[in-house]
């Protein structure tokens, strides 16, 4: 036995990890190091100078990415609020209030056994889901999230939204027709005809705002409703907003419309012979569309990222703090603030109360020191910072509107599917048609 | 009340919501349990000893204690002599094989239930007619039933609780108390104690047995003769 293996031998297993890991991570930063000073400043040339291409990557993959942790925050929202309105507690065992309780489920689908049914036509029944999918990822684009945070701001976005949209339909039919069984193939056509028919009105409701804008730029449509929240367009289009919630709903498949899925009536229709991640696209499409319609109607109705009040200039505070200016200060304010603050707040607790001990004050002082950090910081990104308040009010608005839908879902019961249709062509279509011609009406008589 | 499209709508999901912020009715089991009830007595359990015996003694005080009379037993008693049952006598073990076989159709045997023979009643029936059927005179009662038939019988002792109204197990407790009631007739238990009396030594029959199998037996047999 030479030295080195008795050596090595004697490491444990983290040390043996540690043993390799280690000098090739120095390797490969110092690697990294060379590489950027040799290369660095031709990357930034090459991709300045091809801006629009990698604004569009970049565009693609955050939306892509973001769309999965969505999808868990709204299972979960699904979970946790429609168990407190049974006066249930809901989940509670994975993570802080049973958070990551929809990650775990993500992790479960994916480990199941991906199958694909004898006689089935392999290759739609792969990618159905990706169309699926791709059809909900895709409409996330167009949407305007803070003042110049959105993946393009394409000048006919709104008819962009409803064409992408409306490729859900070919996914669910390319599910329902080559899982080679009759009732996948049933749920594939019944899903397409309700999301067809809801199309229509869905589109109609739409154009009298469009009317009224005179854009289908989603950021224009948003700019426009800025000012006060009187300025939303849900004020001067009620009735479009109401028929466009409506047939919104039935388009995302939700209670009281879930008749494609009806997870408690039938074997989840098109998707019966899913199983595994594929399932799972299915499922997160789902949820996603539950995004991004509360998204859409928010930037079409709710004025988008905009405020719901416009204080006048006068009153706006601005903020020009330069951290440079503090020097070698600003050291000392990076090391000093977090000990002071700690034991600033953590004082008072000590010196009233001599139930609490020395570290427990210390501990409280620490966490109310982070909390008043964590809001100053916040505060002064929400003032400083434009899109950071752009960004905050349109995800309250859109999550408001998704605490919406789950709480419909939460209500109502399920419709049946002559009401579903019936409704669709009885009603929601001559109203927005209603709706239409009163708007254009308006718009001649009142002459804008 | 008119109808206002919608309103069915708003009145549901304003239910939900306040729903949403009502105390839950939840229990965290393992964390936090739930409030034992008032009433709880504990937990009842047939307890066995260290030999593997029932400590089980058919007392009957569970039975007697048992607030909503839940507690059921029958059986025979810890002597092995006698079938004693807490509640109606005609409600329960004794009617068990015929209402099994009412709804199964087949008979199910009873292990623990044995038969008692049946006596003429009306020696019974006298005495408690003089006693006017009362249960607090029930120490009376089971003396002239042991004198007019030498001991108290199961069948007498039925027809006493049923005719009294007296829990059958409170009549057989208050007959096991006193030494000078007795369950068997005395010429079984004199009997007995006079066989014991003049029975042969089990060497001597061992002795014997072994003396007849002509060493043949046990070898502790030859030894001890």
């Amino acid at each position: 036995m030479t030295v080195v293996s008795r050596g090595w031998n004697r490491l444990t297993l983290p040390g043996k990890f540690l043993f390799i890991l280690v000098p090739l991570l120095i390797v490969a930063t110092a690697a990294l190091l060379i590489l950027i000073t040799a290369f660095g400043q031709l990357a930034i040339d090459t991709l300045a100078a091809n801006l629009p291409i990698v604004r569009f990557v970049v565009a693609a993959t955050v939306i892509l990415l973001i769309t999965v942790p969505t999808a868990f925050l709204i299972i979960y929202m699904e979970m946790k609020i429609i168990a407190l309105m049974n006066l249930r507690i809901g989940p509670d065992r994975v993570g802080p209030f049973g958070s990551l309780l929809s990650v775990v489920h993500g992790l479960k689908v994916l480990m199941k056994e991906d199958f694909t049914p004898t006689g089935a036509d392999s290759v739609v029944f792969t990618w159905a889901p990706v169309v699926v999918y791709l059809a909900s990822v895709m409409t996330l684009l167009v949407i305007p999230f803070a003042p110049g945070l959105y993946g393009a701001d394409l000048n006919i976005g709104l008819l962009y939204f409803f064409a992408v949209s409306g490729l859900a339909v070919v996914g669910l039919l390319m599910a329902g027709w080559s899982s080679y069984n009759k009732y996948s193939l049933l749920g594939g056509l019944r899903a397409a005809a309700q999301i067809v028919s809801y199309e229509i009105p869905l589109t109609l409701s739409v154009v009298g705002l469009l009317l009224l804008a005179g854009t289908m730029s989603l950021n224009q449509l948003v700019e426009n409703q800025q000012g006060w929240f009187t300025d939303w367009y849900i004020f001067q289009q009620p009735l479009g907003a109401l028929i466009f919630f409506i047939a919104a709903t039935a388009e995302a498949n939700r209670t009281p419309f879930d008749l494609t899925e009806a997870d408690s009536e039938i074997v989840a229709g098109f998707a019966t012979e899913y199983s595994g991640m594929r399932f799972g696209f299915f499922f997160f499409a789902e949820y996603v569309n539950v995004f991004i319609v509360s998204a859409l109607f928010v930037t079409l109705f709710l004025g988008g990222w905009n405020a719901p009040f416009a204080l006048p200039a006068a009153w706006q505070v601005q903020l020009s703090l330069d951290p440079a200016s503090f020097n070698i200060g600003l050291l000392f304010i990076i090391a000093l603030a977090p000990v002071v603050l700690t034991l600033l707040f953590g004082a008072p607790f000590w010196l009233l109360s001599s139930r609490i001990t020395w570290w427990q004050a210390l501990l409280i002082g620490f966490v109310l020191a982070n909390l008043f950090i964590i809001t100053l910081a916040v505060a002064w990104a929400y003032i400083g910072l434009n899109w950071v308040a752009g960004i905050l009010w349109f995800m309250l608005k859109t999550y408001v509107l998704v605490f919406t839908f789950v709480w419909m879902r939460g209500t109502l019961p399920r419709v049946r599917i002559d009401q579903l249709m019936g409704f669709a062509w009885k009603w929601l279509l001559p109203a927005s048609l209603l709706n239409l011609f009163v708007t254009a009406a308006a718009i001649v008589v009142i002459g804008r | 009340m008119s109808f206002v499209p919608g309103l069915g709508i708003a009145k549901g999901m304003a239910l939900t919501l306040r729903r949403f912020f009502e105390p839950k009715a939840t229990i965290k089991y393992p964390e936090q349990r739930a409030d034992v009830a008032g009433k709880f007595r504990g937990r009842l359990q047939l307890l066995y000893d260290e030999w593997g015996t029932l400590k089980c003694e058919t007392c009957f005080q569970c039975a007697q204690a048992c607030p909503i009379e839940c507690i059921d037993m029958g059986g025979i008693d810890t002597r092995g002599r006698y079938h004693v049952h807490w509640g109606p006598p005609e409600t329960y073990g004794e009617r068990r094989e015929e209402s099994a076989l009412r709804r199964s159709g087949r008979t199910v045997p009873d292990p623990a239930f044995r038969p008692y023979e049946p006596i003429d009643l009306g020696e019974v029936d006298r005495i408690l007619d003089e006693h006017d059927y009362d249960p607090a005179h029930m120490l009376a009662i089971l003396e002239a039933t042991q004198e007019a038939y030498g001991y108290l019988p199961v069948a007498a002792l039925k027809r006493i609780s049923h005719r009294t109204g007296a829990w059958y197990a409170i009549i057989y407790g208050t007959a096991s108390y006193y030494g000078h009631l007795r369950f068997e007739p005395p010429t079984a238990t004199d009997q007995a104690a006079a066989v014991d009396a003049h029975r042969p030594a089990e060497s001597t029959y061992i002795a014997a047995l072994g003396a007849a199998l002509e060493g043949g037996g046990r070898a502790g047999a030859s030894a001890g003769a």
